[in-house]
């Protein structure tokens, strides 16, 4: 009964593994890039400048901005710079007809001079950050999907712990250049050995968006008026309803001052204002993330926009919500320093090799069947295509991304957009030259290509700024500095990664014989 | 696993009933879980509700989980139907309590 | 967050030592099992008492969760460096365990 349990597992880990797979590992890449998403930001919007930090400034210059470019928006929100976002960033949501969601406009503004920043429109790291887990799709689709391959990972974790039999005997096992075995050990090295990390990622993407996946307690236990729940859980999102009677907005300084006392010293993070110029106008002071482990989503202190007076200070969490705020920024990772914020970076980028791995590996099994006759079924060929594209394909589209914004010129309107359009041109590309050049000639064009564009990074930052690596490195802007850096060290070792491929294929045909034999030795 | 010969039909049919009672059943079972804990928990009513929605993708797994373990697919549904209506008890009787 | 790597690295090598297929691949002979015993439980020891000095800086929160991070990617460093470098493995143990003192007085 134990065997037949444990082959279930394996049967399911392996099915899902492959279902999703290419879906995972683009969401495990891409999230795993997320987290420099400031810094690769900073790489493609090289225009804005990293000022002094001085907060208070900082703050008087957005809300005269805003006071002057959006009086009658409906919510204003400010987000200070810090070290890792040296932009001053102000959004505004115009005002419309209640029940509809107004536009939101976003800005990133001089923090000295007050003028709107003329950086080439990118959406930089942001786009990642979003891309996985909205995976561009329109609201709220491309949650549901991502929070659905959220739970088939949840479950491909878990059937894999129970497949894996000897998971403590194996722990320290890894054995290069055996074939199919060196794989697997692989795989179950970084998916042993980074558990805790992929555990806690998987089920913390479940509990950030369980409000939308799981409503039915919510419904249950308040019935019609779920949003008493939101402002109980988020407190935001309470706030006092326009009056249309017109009152200047007091000056945001001293609130901001009031707030940091209330908290011992706490960093702000970004302030809400909402209705401003209305006598009921309402100014919501969040914390920074960083300032601990465990977001707060009612760590905020509120003021009568109009008087100035403190409204309310946001209370300590009970239990569920602090578990829950625990899930919600052991995710985000806001408050890892630069050494932890790299970790978390490895852990992904484990985490994503876990999931490559299973892919290569399911596929590279079954292939072994068809190596004599060198003719592999419809099934497999597609899996084949499929794995090419999912993996390098991505590389090369996040190559491509990066290329499309130094190419574009800086005053051309819609270069966000093209910029997005050329990842996904180059992704699409990489699908139809996979499934052209199928097997190992396919992937060693395609790591090439990755290899190519990346590594070139460097040297294309600097033919088109002038911020290459000698000028970031004297100046110690890290953030410009090990983006070049990282792309050129990814470069390497995909060119690696395609050299190896190329050792290992059979050079003439008569050898492909000879190479089925090898590959079933290897099997054993 | 890849034969000559295709799989029976009798066998992709019972995987794909395995497949929606692991899919459909199991969000069931997770759903009223967390619907039990909200009203059942004595906490406050925002705890409760956070509680249980943070604890149903447990229900949700062991749901998956024993649909592709037991022996029939005719077990799995049974599997999943069984706790299904243990929970709605729970919760209809937690619903009529707090109305009265 | 250096001394925390250093001892779940040496850690780690203890536990490694501890089992009889790296043993015997590493040290070039079967442990006893007194040996044995002693690897694991100085092994445990280490990685237990790293997360002294994760939590002593950064506070409970933040250094637990440095702890876990710096546990899970000097298992992965030790693993794979086995296969490629062992002896180097080995002594990265020994260097970490040395240079602890060090740590400890620099961080702390």
């Amino acid at each position: 009964m134990k065997e037949g349990f444990r082959q279930a597992m394996a049967w399911l880990h392996t099915w899902v593994g492959l279902i999703f797979g290419w879906l995972l590992f683009a969401i495990f890449l891409t999230g795993t890039l997320a987290y420099f998403k400031d810094e690769i930001t900073h790489w493609m919007q090289p225009e804005v400048q990293a000022h002094p930090l001085d907060e208070a400034r900082s703050l008087a210059v957005a809300q005269a901005y805003l006071q002057q470019h959006a009086p009658d928006a409906a919510r204003w929100f400010i987000t200070l710079p810090n070290s890792r976002d040296p932009g001053l960033s102000v959004m505004w949501q115009d005002k419309l007809d209640p029940g509809k969601r107004g536009n939101f406009v976003q800005k990133v503004v001089d923090p000295v001079s007050g003028e709107a920043v003329l950086a080439r429109d990118s959406k930089g790291g942001e786009f990642f950050y979003r891309f996985h887990f909205q995976l561009q799709m329109p609201h709220p689709w491309g949650r549901w999907l991502s929070t659905l391959a959220a739970m088939v990972m949840f479950v491909a974790l878990i059937t894999g712990i129970i497949t894996h039999k000897k998971i403590f005997k194996d722990f320290f096992t890894f054995r290069p250049r055996k074939g199919q075995r060196s794989w697997l050990d692989g795989h179950n090295a970084v998916g042993v050995l980074v558990l805790p990390f992929h555990l806690m990622i998987t089920y913390s993407s479940l509990v950030i968006f369980m409000s939308m996946v799981m409503p039915a307690p919510i419904m249950a236990s308040y019935g019609a008026d779920t949003r008493a729940f939101f402002s109980e859980m988020f407190p935001a999102t309470d706030n006092a309803p326009a009056l249309g009677q017109p009152a200047p907005l007091q000056s945001l300084v001293p609130m901001y001052t009031q707030a940091r006392a209330q908290w011992a010293g706490g960093q702000v993070g970004r302030l809400a204002v909402n209705n401003p110029g209305d006598v009921n106008a309402s100014v919501n002071i969040f914390r920074a993330g960083s300032d601990r482990v465990a977001q707060d989503f009612g760590s905020m202190v509120s003021f009568n926009g109009a008087t100035g007076e403190l409204l309310r200070v946001g209370g300590g969490q009970s239990l569920p919500a602090l578990i829950g705020g625990t899930f919600y920024g052991l995710h985000m990772g806001h408050f890892a320093t630069p050494v932890l914020r790299w970790l978390y970076f490895i852990c992904g980028l484990a985490g994503t090799a876990m999931i490559g791995t299973g892919l290569v590996m399911w596929l590279g099994k079954r292939q072994l069947k068809h190596a004599r006759t060198g003719v592999m079924p419809y099934e497999l060929r597609l899996v084949e295509t499929l794995n090419i594209a999912s993996m390098s394909g991505l590389l090369i589209a996040i190559g491509a991304f990066f290329w499309a914004n130094r190419l574009l010129p800086a005053s051309f309107a819609e270069r966000s957009d093209w910029e997005v359009q050329a990842f996904f041109i180059a992704w699409g590309l990489s699908l139809l030259h996979a499934a052209l050049r199928r097997g190992r000639r396919g992937w060693i064009e395609q790591l090439s290509c990755a290899a190519l564009l990346l590594g070139a990074v460097p040297l294309l930052n600097a033919i088109t700024t002038e911020q290459h690596l000698g000028v970031s490195l004297a100046r110690g802007d890290w953030a410009m500095a090990g983006f070049d850096l990282t792309c050129l060290g990814s470069g390497v070792f995909l060119a690696w990664a395609a050299w190896k491929m190329r050792c290992r294929m059979a050079p003439q045909p008569t050898a492909e014989r000879a190479l089925g034999l090898n590959l079933t030795r290897e099997a054993r | 696993m890849k034969s000559k010969t295709t799989l029976p039909v009798s066998y992709r049919l019972a995987v794909t009933s395995r497949a929606l009672a692991a899919v459909f059943g199991g969000y069931l079972i997770a759903s009223l879980a967390a619907v039990c804990m909200a009203l059942w928990l004595p906490t406050s009513r925002a705890d409760a509700v956070v509680t249980g929605m943070m604890s149903s993708f447990v229900f949700y797994l062991l749901a998956v989980l024993w649909c592709f373990a037991c022996r029939t697919a005719w077990r799995a549904w049974f599997g999943v139907m069984l706790p299904t209506a243990a929970f709605a008890t729970l919760a209809g009787v937690g619903l009529w309590m707090a109305r009265t | 967050m250096l001394l925390a790597l250093l001892l779940c690295y040496a850690g780690f090598t203890a536990l490694c030592l501890s089992t009889d297929r790296h043993h015997g691949e590493l040290l070039r002979s079967k442990p006893s099992p007194q040996r044995r015993l002693g690897w694991r439980a100085s092994g445990w020891l280490l990685l237990l008492g790293s997360i002294w000095p994760a939590v002593a800086v950064a506070g409970w929160s933040q250094g637990l969760v440095e702890w876990c991070a710096v546990l899970m990617l000097s298992a992965l460093l030790l693993v794979l460096l086995l296969p490629y470098l062992p002896r180097l493995a080995l002594s990265l143990a020994g260097a970490g365990l040395l240079a602890s003192p060090v740590a400890a007085f620099v961080t702390l």
